[in-house]
Protein backbone atom coordinates (compact mmCIF):
# COMPACT_ATOMS: atom_id res chain seq x y z
CA UNK A 1 0.00 0.00 0.00
CA UNK A 2 2.47 2.45 1.38
CA UNK A 3 4.80 1.23 -2.02
CA UNK A 4 1.32 2.39 -4.28
CA UNK A 5 1.27 5.78 -2.27
CA UNK A 6 4.70 5.87 -3.13
CA UNK A 7 4.55 5.38 -6.89
CA UNK A 8 1.58 7.47 -7.10
CA UNK A 9 3.43 10.86 -5.70
CA UNK A 10 6.41 9.86 -8.08
CA UNK A 11 3.74 9.90 -10.82
CA UNK A 12 2.43 13.02 -9.89
CA UNK A 13 5.58 14.62 -9.49
CA UNK A 14 6.46 13.79 -12.90
CA UNK A 15 3.24 14.53 -14.23
CA UNK A 16 3.67 17.90 -12.92
CA UNK A 17 7.28 19.03 -13.83
CA UNK A 18 6.13 17.88 -17.55
CA UNK A 19 3.27 19.82 -17.30
CA UNK A 20 4.90 23.16 -15.93
CA UNK A 21 7.37 22.81 -18.94
CA UNK A 22 4.72 23.43 -21.35
CA UNK A 23 2.78 25.63 -19.73
CA UNK A 24 2.83 29.20 -21.49
CA UNK A 25 2.76 27.70 -25.09
CA UNK A 26 -0.33 26.21 -27.16
CA UNK A 27 0.73 22.60 -27.50
CA UNK A 28 1.95 21.42 -31.28
CA UNK A 29 -1.23 21.26 -33.88
CA UNK A 30 -3.63 23.05 -32.04
CA UNK A 31 -5.07 26.03 -33.39
CA UNK A 32 -5.98 29.33 -31.32
CA UNK A 33 -9.28 30.43 -31.71
CA UNK A 34 -8.34 33.53 -29.05
CA UNK A 35 -6.11 36.22 -30.77
CA UNK A 36 -4.82 37.89 -26.99
CA UNK A 37 -6.10 41.31 -28.61
CA UNK A 38 -9.88 40.91 -28.87
CA UNK A 39 -12.86 38.83 -29.06
CA UNK A 40 -13.20 37.96 -32.58
CA UNK A 41 -14.88 34.92 -32.68
CA UNK A 42 -16.55 34.96 -29.60
CA UNK A 43 -19.48 36.50 -28.25
CA UNK A 44 -21.31 36.84 -25.01
CA UNK A 45 -24.69 35.03 -24.50
CA UNK A 46 -27.96 37.71 -24.04
CA UNK A 47 -30.11 34.48 -22.83
CA UNK A 48 -27.88 32.72 -20.26
CA UNK A 49 -29.67 32.62 -16.99
CA UNK A 50 -26.23 32.88 -15.20
CA UNK A 51 -27.02 36.85 -16.83
CA UNK A 52 -27.42 38.12 -19.95
CA UNK A 53 -24.31 40.83 -20.04
CA UNK A 54 -21.39 38.68 -18.72
CA UNK A 55 -18.11 41.12 -18.56
CA UNK A 56 -15.56 39.66 -20.96
CA UNK A 57 -12.68 41.92 -21.79
CA UNK A 58 -8.94 41.24 -23.07
CA UNK A 59 -6.31 42.86 -20.92
CA UNK A 60 -2.57 42.14 -21.50
CA UNK A 61 -3.29 39.29 -23.58
CA UNK A 62 -5.78 37.37 -21.22
CA UNK A 63 -9.25 36.81 -21.43
CA UNK A 64 -10.99 38.20 -18.15
CA UNK A 65 -14.41 37.39 -17.43
CA UNK A 66 -16.81 38.93 -14.56
CA UNK A 67 -19.83 39.63 -12.99
CA UNK A 68 -21.65 42.71 -15.13
CA UNK A 69 -23.70 43.73 -12.72
CA UNK A 70 -22.37 42.01 -9.62
CA UNK A 71 -24.94 39.42 -9.07
CA UNK A 72 -24.99 38.59 -12.76
CA UNK A 73 -22.13 36.23 -14.54
CA UNK A 74 -22.62 34.87 -18.01
CA UNK A 75 -21.66 32.63 -20.67
CA UNK A 76 -18.73 33.71 -23.57
CA UNK A 77 -19.61 31.17 -26.39
CA UNK A 78 -17.59 30.65 -29.95
CA UNK A 79 -18.76 31.69 -32.88
CA UNK A 80 -18.53 27.99 -34.47
CA UNK A 81 -19.78 25.04 -33.41
CA UNK A 82 -17.81 22.05 -32.99
CA UNK A 83 -18.17 17.98 -33.24
CA UNK A 84 -15.49 16.25 -32.38
CA UNK A 85 -12.11 18.22 -30.48
CA UNK A 86 -9.57 18.55 -28.63
CA UNK A 87 -9.22 21.64 -26.35
CA UNK A 88 -6.47 23.26 -25.04
CA UNK A 89 -6.49 26.34 -22.20
CA UNK A 90 -4.47 27.43 -19.54
CA UNK A 91 -6.83 29.12 -16.91
CA UNK A 92 -6.22 31.02 -13.63
CA UNK A 93 -9.25 31.92 -11.38
CA UNK A 94 -9.63 34.41 -8.63
CA UNK A 95 -10.57 32.22 -5.53
CA UNK A 96 -14.27 32.21 -4.42
CA UNK A 97 -15.29 32.81 -8.06
CA UNK A 98 -17.25 29.38 -9.49
CA UNK A 99 -16.79 29.05 -13.43
CA UNK A 100 -16.57 26.46 -15.79
CA UNK A 101 -16.08 25.26 -19.70
CA UNK A 102 -19.22 24.23 -20.85
CA UNK A 103 -18.77 21.86 -24.55
CA UNK A 104 -21.58 21.56 -27.00
CA UNK A 105 -23.72 24.44 -26.12
CA UNK A 106 -26.14 25.81 -27.44
CA UNK A 107 -26.80 29.73 -27.22
CA UNK A 108 -28.35 29.59 -23.42
CA UNK A 109 -26.00 27.87 -22.05
CA UNK A 110 -27.37 24.32 -21.97
CA UNK A 111 -24.42 21.88 -22.37
CA UNK A 112 -22.28 20.01 -21.07
CA UNK A 113 -19.77 21.53 -18.31
CA UNK A 114 -16.70 21.10 -17.17
CA UNK A 115 -16.32 22.72 -13.12
CA UNK A 116 -14.34 25.71 -12.30
CA UNK A 117 -15.85 25.72 -8.96
CA UNK A 118 -12.86 27.54 -7.63
CA UNK A 119 -14.66 28.48 -4.11
CA UNK A 120 -14.79 26.24 -0.66
CA UNK A 121 -16.31 22.60 -0.84
CA UNK A 122 -16.40 22.77 -4.47
CA UNK A 123 -14.49 20.98 -7.52
CA UNK A 124 -12.74 21.65 -10.43
CA UNK A 125 -12.20 19.26 -13.60
CA UNK A 126 -15.57 17.50 -12.56
CA UNK A 127 -17.26 16.78 -15.85
CA UNK A 128 -21.39 17.46 -15.50
CA UNK A 129 -24.26 18.70 -17.09
CA UNK A 130 -25.77 22.39 -17.38
CA UNK A 131 -29.02 22.35 -18.16
CA UNK A 132 -29.48 19.29 -19.93
CA UNK A 133 -30.62 15.83 -18.17
CA UNK A 134 -28.13 14.18 -15.29
CA UNK A 135 -24.88 11.96 -16.59
CA UNK A 136 -25.04 8.24 -16.76
CA UNK A 137 -22.55 6.67 -18.11
CA UNK A 138 -19.54 5.12 -17.24
CA UNK A 139 -16.00 5.82 -16.08
CA UNK A 140 -14.26 8.68 -14.03
CA UNK A 141 -15.84 12.25 -14.43
CA UNK A 142 -15.62 13.35 -10.91
CA UNK A 143 -11.47 13.22 -10.09
CA UNK A 144 -11.29 13.33 -6.34
CA UNK A 145 -7.59 14.70 -5.84
CA UNK A 146 -7.57 18.11 -7.91
CA UNK A 147 -6.17 19.65 -5.05
CA UNK A 148 -3.23 18.03 -5.93
CA UNK A 149 -2.80 19.09 -9.16
CA UNK A 150 -4.19 22.54 -9.21
CA UNK A 151 -1.60 25.26 -8.45
CA UNK A 152 -3.55 28.50 -6.60
CA UNK A 153 -2.95 31.49 -7.80
CA UNK A 154 -1.31 30.17 -11.12
CA UNK A 155 -1.90 29.36 -14.87
CA UNK A 156 -3.28 25.92 -14.83
CA UNK A 157 -3.49 23.69 -18.27
CA UNK A 158 -6.51 22.18 -19.24
CA UNK A 159 -6.55 19.55 -22.06
CA UNK A 160 -10.29 18.55 -22.88
CA UNK A 161 -10.83 15.48 -25.78
CA UNK A 162 -14.31 14.98 -26.62
CA UNK A 163 -15.08 12.67 -29.77
CA UNK A 164 -18.40 10.93 -30.84
CA UNK A 165 -22.11 11.92 -31.02
CA UNK A 166 -22.04 9.64 -27.77
CA UNK A 167 -18.81 11.67 -26.27
CA UNK A 168 -16.17 9.63 -24.89
CA UNK A 169 -14.52 12.73 -22.90
CA UNK A 170 -10.97 12.44 -21.66
CA UNK A 171 -9.81 15.63 -19.56
CA UNK A 172 -6.17 16.14 -18.42
CA UNK A 173 -5.64 18.72 -15.61
CA UNK A 174 -1.95 20.26 -15.77
CA UNK A 175 -1.18 17.14 -18.34
CA UNK A 176 -2.10 14.64 -15.19
CA UNK A 177 -5.58 12.47 -16.58
CA UNK A 178 -8.38 13.49 -14.22
CA UNK A 179 -11.63 12.45 -16.58
CA UNK A 180 -12.08 9.14 -18.41
CA UNK A 181 -15.77 8.67 -19.29
CA UNK A 182 -18.00 7.21 -21.76
CA UNK A 183 -21.50 8.73 -21.69
CA UNK A 184 -24.46 6.43 -22.57
CA UNK A 185 -26.34 8.78 -25.02
CA UNK A 186 -25.96 12.28 -26.45
CA UNK A 187 -27.22 14.27 -23.65
CA UNK A 188 -26.75 17.95 -25.87
CA UNK A 189 -30.31 19.96 -25.96
CA UNK A 190 -32.04 18.49 -28.68
CA UNK A 191 -29.64 15.58 -29.65
CA UNK A 192 -27.13 18.11 -31.27
CA UNK A 193 -23.78 16.49 -32.49
CA UNK A 194 -21.87 19.84 -33.21
CA UNK A 195 -22.11 23.02 -30.09
CA UNK A 196 -20.44 26.06 -29.11
CA UNK A 197 -17.58 26.01 -27.04
CA UNK A 198 -18.35 28.43 -23.61
CA UNK A 199 -16.28 30.13 -20.53
CA UNK A 200 -18.66 30.60 -17.96
CA UNK A 201 -19.11 32.61 -14.71
CA UNK A 202 -22.37 31.93 -12.11
CA UNK A 203 -24.52 34.15 -10.73
CA UNK A 204 -25.18 35.34 -7.46
CA UNK A 205 -27.78 35.53 -4.41
CA UNK A 206 -28.72 36.17 -1.41
CA UNK A 207 -28.08 32.74 -1.29
CA UNK A 208 -25.83 31.52 -4.04
CA UNK A 209 -22.32 33.18 -3.37
CA UNK A 210 -20.81 32.15 -6.37
CA UNK A 211 -18.13 35.03 -6.84
CA UNK A 212 -16.10 37.92 -5.25
CA UNK A 213 -16.80 41.13 -6.16
CA UNK A 214 -14.54 41.72 -9.10
CA UNK A 215 -13.80 38.21 -9.28
CA UNK A 216 -12.26 37.30 -12.49
CA UNK A 217 -11.23 34.05 -14.18
CA UNK A 218 -8.61 34.78 -17.06
CA UNK A 219 -7.84 32.92 -19.74
CA UNK A 220 -5.27 32.15 -22.01
CA UNK A 221 -3.80 30.17 -24.88
CA UNK A 222 -7.06 29.04 -25.88
CA UNK A 223 -6.61 26.27 -29.29
CA UNK A 224 -8.19 23.82 -30.63
CA UNK A 225 -7.69 20.43 -32.90
CA UNK A 226 -10.61 19.63 -34.62
CA UNK A 227 -10.65 15.93 -35.16
CA UNK A 228 -13.89 15.63 -38.08
CA UNK B 1 -68.89 68.57 -9.99
CA UNK B 2 -65.94 65.86 -9.95
CA UNK B 3 -68.64 63.40 -8.26
CA UNK B 4 -71.10 64.61 -11.69
CA UNK B 5 -67.91 63.11 -13.50
CA UNK B 6 -68.12 60.03 -11.71
CA UNK B 7 -71.54 59.25 -12.28
CA UNK B 8 -71.43 59.91 -15.97
CA UNK B 9 -68.33 57.65 -16.46
CA UNK B 10 -69.82 54.85 -14.53
CA UNK B 11 -73.35 55.03 -16.56
CA UNK B 12 -70.82 55.20 -19.93
CA UNK B 13 -68.18 52.05 -18.66
CA UNK B 14 -70.51 49.62 -20.53
CA UNK B 15 -70.86 51.43 -23.54
CA UNK B 16 -67.45 52.42 -23.50
CA UNK B 17 -66.29 48.49 -23.64
CA UNK B 18 -68.64 47.42 -26.37
CA UNK B 19 -67.41 46.05 -28.95
CA UNK B 20 -64.77 44.35 -27.30
CA UNK B 21 -65.63 41.38 -25.58
CA UNK B 22 -63.93 39.65 -23.21
CA UNK B 23 -62.69 36.58 -25.11
CA UNK B 24 -62.53 36.41 -29.02
CA UNK B 25 -61.40 33.72 -31.28
CA UNK B 26 -59.95 34.52 -35.51
CA UNK B 27 -59.96 32.55 -38.48
CA UNK B 28 -57.67 30.36 -37.79
CA UNK B 29 -59.01 28.90 -34.23
CA UNK B 30 -56.47 31.63 -32.11
CA UNK B 31 -58.13 32.53 -29.43
CA UNK B 32 -57.48 36.27 -27.41
CA UNK B 33 -57.97 37.52 -24.05
CA UNK B 34 -59.02 41.20 -23.59
CA UNK B 35 -56.12 43.14 -21.39
CA UNK B 36 -57.87 46.40 -19.98
CA UNK B 37 -55.98 49.58 -20.00
CA UNK B 38 -53.70 50.58 -17.14
CA UNK B 39 -50.12 50.72 -16.00
CA UNK B 40 -47.54 49.21 -14.08
CA UNK B 41 -43.85 49.25 -12.74
CA UNK B 42 -41.59 48.12 -15.30
CA UNK B 43 -37.47 48.09 -15.13
CA UNK B 44 -36.86 47.41 -11.71
CA UNK B 45 -33.93 45.48 -10.72
CA UNK B 46 -31.70 44.85 -7.43
CA UNK B 47 -29.11 42.38 -6.77
CA UNK B 48 -29.09 40.80 -3.09
CA UNK B 49 -25.82 40.23 -1.79
CA UNK B 50 -25.27 36.85 0.58
CA UNK B 51 -24.51 38.02 4.18
CA UNK B 52 -20.39 37.28 4.99
CA UNK B 53 -20.23 32.92 6.06
CA UNK B 54 -22.52 32.13 3.42
CA UNK B 55 -21.00 28.67 2.14
CA UNK B 56 -17.33 29.65 3.82
CA UNK B 57 -17.35 32.13 0.55
CA UNK B 58 -17.81 35.47 1.72
CA UNK B 59 -16.10 37.56 4.18
CA UNK B 60 -17.25 40.48 6.25
CA UNK B 61 -15.31 43.12 3.45
CA UNK B 62 -16.19 41.48 0.44
CA UNK B 63 -20.09 41.50 1.52
CA UNK B 64 -19.89 45.26 2.16
CA UNK B 65 -18.66 46.14 -0.92
CA UNK B 66 -20.74 43.50 -2.88
CA UNK B 67 -23.46 45.57 -1.39
CA UNK B 68 -22.25 48.73 -2.21
CA UNK B 69 -21.65 47.83 -5.88
CA UNK B 70 -25.59 46.26 -5.64
CA UNK B 71 -26.80 49.81 -4.19
CA UNK B 72 -25.07 51.72 -7.18
CA UNK B 73 -26.63 48.68 -9.67
CA UNK B 74 -30.22 48.80 -8.46
CA UNK B 75 -32.78 50.57 -10.20
CA UNK B 76 -36.31 51.50 -9.14
CA UNK B 77 -37.73 51.19 -12.53
CA UNK B 78 -40.31 53.48 -13.60
CA UNK B 79 -43.85 53.57 -14.53
CA UNK B 80 -45.27 52.04 -17.83
CA UNK B 81 -48.42 52.89 -19.35
CA UNK B 82 -51.30 50.60 -21.39
CA UNK B 83 -53.24 53.60 -22.68
CA UNK B 84 -55.84 51.26 -24.32
CA UNK B 85 -57.23 47.64 -24.01
CA UNK B 86 -55.44 45.10 -26.32
CA UNK B 87 -56.28 41.52 -26.84
CA UNK B 88 -53.46 38.96 -26.59
CA UNK B 89 -53.36 35.51 -27.81
CA UNK B 90 -54.06 33.27 -24.86
CA UNK B 91 -51.58 30.58 -25.86
CA UNK B 92 -48.35 30.87 -27.74
CA UNK B 93 -48.65 30.17 -31.93
CA UNK B 94 -49.39 26.76 -32.33
CA UNK B 95 -47.23 24.54 -35.18
CA UNK B 96 -50.84 23.86 -36.47
CA UNK B 97 -51.73 27.94 -36.58
CA UNK B 98 -48.18 28.26 -38.11
CA UNK B 99 -48.81 25.23 -40.46
CA UNK B 100 -52.09 26.88 -41.53
CA UNK B 101 -50.87 30.48 -42.48
CA UNK B 102 -47.28 29.29 -43.41
CA UNK B 103 -47.96 26.57 -45.50
CA UNK B 104 -44.89 24.70 -43.26
CA UNK B 105 -44.11 23.67 -39.86
CA UNK B 106 -40.15 24.25 -38.64
CA UNK B 107 -40.02 22.82 -35.13
CA UNK B 108 -38.14 20.54 -33.66
CA UNK B 109 -40.85 18.85 -31.32
CA UNK B 110 -42.80 17.33 -33.71
CA UNK B 111 -44.10 13.36 -33.50
CA UNK B 112 -41.00 11.90 -33.60
CA UNK B 113 -39.73 14.08 -30.44
CA UNK B 114 -42.71 14.35 -28.44
CA UNK B 115 -44.11 10.68 -28.69
CA UNK B 116 -47.52 12.00 -30.51
CA UNK B 117 -49.53 14.26 -32.11
CA UNK B 118 -47.51 18.08 -32.10
CA UNK B 119 -50.27 19.84 -33.66
CA UNK B 120 -51.21 21.83 -30.00
CA UNK B 121 -47.28 22.18 -29.43
CA UNK B 122 -46.09 25.73 -29.33
CA UNK B 123 -44.07 26.23 -32.86
CA UNK B 124 -40.45 26.58 -32.34
CA UNK B 125 -36.80 27.13 -34.37
CA UNK B 126 -38.81 30.45 -35.36
CA UNK B 127 -36.71 33.37 -35.95
CA UNK B 128 -37.85 37.17 -35.05
CA UNK B 129 -38.24 37.74 -38.77
CA UNK B 130 -40.28 34.51 -38.92
CA UNK B 131 -42.72 35.76 -36.30
CA UNK B 132 -42.81 38.92 -38.64
CA UNK B 133 -43.70 37.31 -41.86
CA UNK B 134 -46.50 35.13 -39.68
CA UNK B 135 -48.14 38.31 -38.77
CA UNK B 136 -47.69 39.74 -42.07
CA UNK B 137 -49.49 36.66 -43.68
CA UNK B 138 -52.03 36.38 -41.15
CA UNK B 139 -53.10 40.48 -41.20
CA UNK B 140 -53.98 39.77 -45.14
CA UNK B 141 -55.51 36.54 -44.45
CA UNK B 142 -57.68 38.73 -42.24
CA UNK B 143 -57.44 41.90 -44.28
CA UNK B 144 -56.52 43.53 -41.03
CA UNK B 145 -53.80 45.91 -39.28
CA UNK B 146 -54.41 44.47 -36.30
CA UNK B 147 -52.33 42.04 -35.84
CA UNK B 148 -48.68 42.36 -34.44
CA UNK B 149 -45.97 41.00 -31.89
CA UNK B 150 -46.70 42.71 -28.66
CA UNK B 151 -44.17 45.17 -27.09
CA UNK B 152 -41.99 43.99 -24.53
CA UNK B 153 -44.03 46.43 -22.41
CA UNK B 154 -47.29 44.92 -23.31
CA UNK B 155 -45.63 41.39 -22.83
CA UNK B 156 -44.49 42.55 -19.55
CA UNK B 157 -48.25 44.00 -18.33
CA UNK B 158 -49.95 40.87 -19.75
CA UNK B 159 -47.80 38.28 -18.14
CA UNK B 160 -47.75 40.39 -14.77
CA UNK B 161 -51.58 40.24 -15.22
CA UNK B 162 -52.11 43.19 -12.64
CA UNK B 163 -50.30 41.66 -9.99
CA UNK B 164 -46.27 42.53 -8.67
CA UNK B 165 -45.24 38.83 -8.61
CA UNK B 166 -42.37 38.53 -10.97
CA UNK B 167 -42.48 34.39 -10.69
CA UNK B 168 -46.04 34.41 -10.73
CA UNK B 169 -46.22 32.36 -7.62
CA UNK B 170 -44.12 30.07 -5.91
CA UNK B 171 -46.39 27.06 -7.70
CA UNK B 172 -43.90 28.23 -10.81
CA UNK B 173 -43.81 24.70 -11.53
CA UNK B 174 -47.86 24.74 -11.77
CA UNK B 175 -48.17 27.68 -14.21
CA UNK B 176 -44.59 27.21 -16.34
CA UNK B 177 -42.92 24.59 -18.10
CA UNK B 178 -39.10 24.92 -17.00
CA UNK B 179 -35.97 22.96 -16.74
CA UNK B 180 -37.34 21.43 -13.27
CA UNK B 181 -40.46 20.20 -14.46
CA UNK B 182 -40.30 19.32 -18.56
CA UNK B 183 -38.16 16.80 -18.75
CA UNK B 184 -36.79 18.91 -21.62
CA UNK B 185 -39.24 19.05 -24.17
CA UNK B 186 -41.93 21.56 -24.53
CA UNK B 187 -45.68 20.96 -24.02
CA UNK B 188 -48.80 21.21 -25.79
CA UNK B 189 -50.03 24.78 -25.35
CA UNK B 190 -52.29 25.95 -22.36
CA UNK B 191 -51.79 22.11 -20.65
CA UNK B 192 -51.01 24.12 -17.51
CA UNK B 193 -52.83 26.82 -14.69
CA UNK B 194 -53.30 30.38 -17.07
CA UNK B 195 -52.12 33.53 -14.79
CA UNK B 196 -54.78 35.71 -13.35
CA UNK B 197 -55.97 37.30 -16.40
CA UNK B 198 -56.19 33.71 -18.02
CA UNK B 199 -53.16 33.62 -20.59
CA UNK B 200 -51.40 30.74 -20.70
CA UNK B 201 -47.30 30.12 -20.79
CA UNK B 202 -46.35 33.56 -20.38
CA UNK B 203 -43.71 32.12 -18.83
CA UNK B 204 -41.30 28.96 -20.21
CA UNK B 205 -42.43 26.62 -22.94
CA UNK B 206 -41.13 28.70 -25.61
CA UNK B 207 -38.77 31.90 -25.27
CA UNK B 208 -41.30 34.51 -26.77
CA UNK B 209 -40.19 37.27 -29.03
CA UNK B 210 -41.33 40.69 -28.75
CA UNK B 211 -41.66 43.98 -30.88
CA UNK B 212 -38.75 45.76 -29.35
CA UNK B 213 -34.61 45.82 -30.32
CA UNK B 214 -32.59 44.43 -27.70
CA UNK B 215 -31.04 47.23 -26.35
CA UNK B 216 -27.82 45.47 -24.50
CA UNK B 217 -29.08 46.19 -20.36
CA UNK B 218 -29.82 44.20 -17.22
CA UNK B 219 -33.30 45.54 -17.87
CA UNK B 220 -35.34 48.13 -20.10
CA UNK B 221 -34.36 52.26 -19.66
CA UNK B 222 -37.53 53.24 -20.22
CA UNK B 223 -41.00 52.35 -22.06
CA UNK B 224 -39.74 51.76 -25.43
CA UNK B 225 -36.86 50.21 -26.80
CA UNK B 226 -34.22 51.29 -28.74
CA UNK B 227 -35.36 52.66 -32.55
CA UNK B 228 -32.69 50.54 -34.18
CA UNK B 229 -30.77 47.38 -33.22
CA UNK B 230 -29.21 43.78 -34.42
CA UNK B 231 -31.04 42.04 -32.01
CA UNK B 232 -34.45 41.54 -30.75
CA UNK B 233 -35.72 40.78 -26.98
CA UNK B 234 -36.57 37.74 -26.02
CA UNK B 235 -39.22 36.94 -22.93
CA UNK B 236 -40.36 34.42 -20.67
CA UNK B 237 -37.75 31.48 -20.78
CA UNK B 238 -38.15 28.46 -22.44
CA UNK B 239 -38.70 24.71 -21.33
CA UNK B 240 -35.42 24.25 -21.10
CA UNK B 241 -34.34 27.34 -18.89
CA UNK B 242 -33.54 27.63 -15.17
CA UNK B 243 -35.70 28.91 -12.93
CA UNK B 244 -33.75 32.21 -12.76
CA UNK B 245 -34.53 33.14 -16.58
CA UNK B 246 -38.25 31.87 -15.84
CA UNK B 247 -39.29 35.44 -14.44
CA UNK B 248 -41.90 38.18 -15.78
CA UNK B 249 -38.42 40.79 -15.78
CA UNK B 250 -36.01 38.66 -17.18
CA UNK B 251 -34.65 41.07 -20.28
CA UNK B 252 -33.37 38.67 -22.48
CA UNK B 253 -31.93 39.21 -26.48
CA UNK B 254 -31.50 37.33 -29.37
CA UNK B 255 -30.34 35.12 -30.61
CA UNK B 256 -31.54 32.62 -28.54
CA UNK B 257 -31.25 28.58 -28.64
CA UNK B 258 -33.55 27.87 -31.54
CA UNK B 259 -35.72 24.98 -30.90
CA UNK B 260 -36.49 26.98 -27.69
CA UNK B 261 -37.67 30.11 -29.03
CA UNK B 262 -41.27 30.95 -30.65
CA UNK B 263 -43.66 33.86 -30.39
CA UNK B 264 -47.79 34.99 -29.42
CA UNK B 265 -49.44 37.45 -31.13
CA UNK B 266 -51.30 40.63 -30.05
CA UNK B 267 -54.49 41.60 -31.96
CA UNK B 268 -55.08 45.27 -31.32
CA UNK B 269 -58.71 46.17 -29.88
CA UNK B 270 -60.46 48.71 -32.33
Amino acid sequence: MKRLSLLVAVLLTIGLSSASAQIGKIPEGFTPIFNGKDLKGWHVSHSSHHGNLLNARVVGGELLIGQNPIGEGGILLTDKRYKDFELYLEVKPDWGCDGGIFLRSNEDGNAYQITLDYMPKNSMGSFITEGIPALNGTGQRRPPDWQKIWKRDEWNSMRIRMVGEVPKVEIWMNDVQIVDYQDDKNHALGGVYAGMIALQIHYTNATTPRAIPNGVHRYRNIAIKELN
Amino acid sequence: MHRHLSLLLILLLPALLLGQEAARTNSIGMEFVLVPAGSFTMGKFAPVCAPAGTQDNVTEEQYQECVKQATAATRAGFKAEVPRPFYIAKYEVTQEQYQKVMGKNPSYHTQAIVGGPSEKYPVDSVTWQDAQDFIKKLNSMEKTKAYRLPTELEWEYAAFAGTDNDTQGTKAPAVAWFMSNSKYVTHPVGSLAPNGWGIHDMLGNVWEWVQDFYDYDTVPKGPKGPSKGTEHVLKGGGFQAHAKNVRVSVHAGGPGSVISTGFRVLMEAR
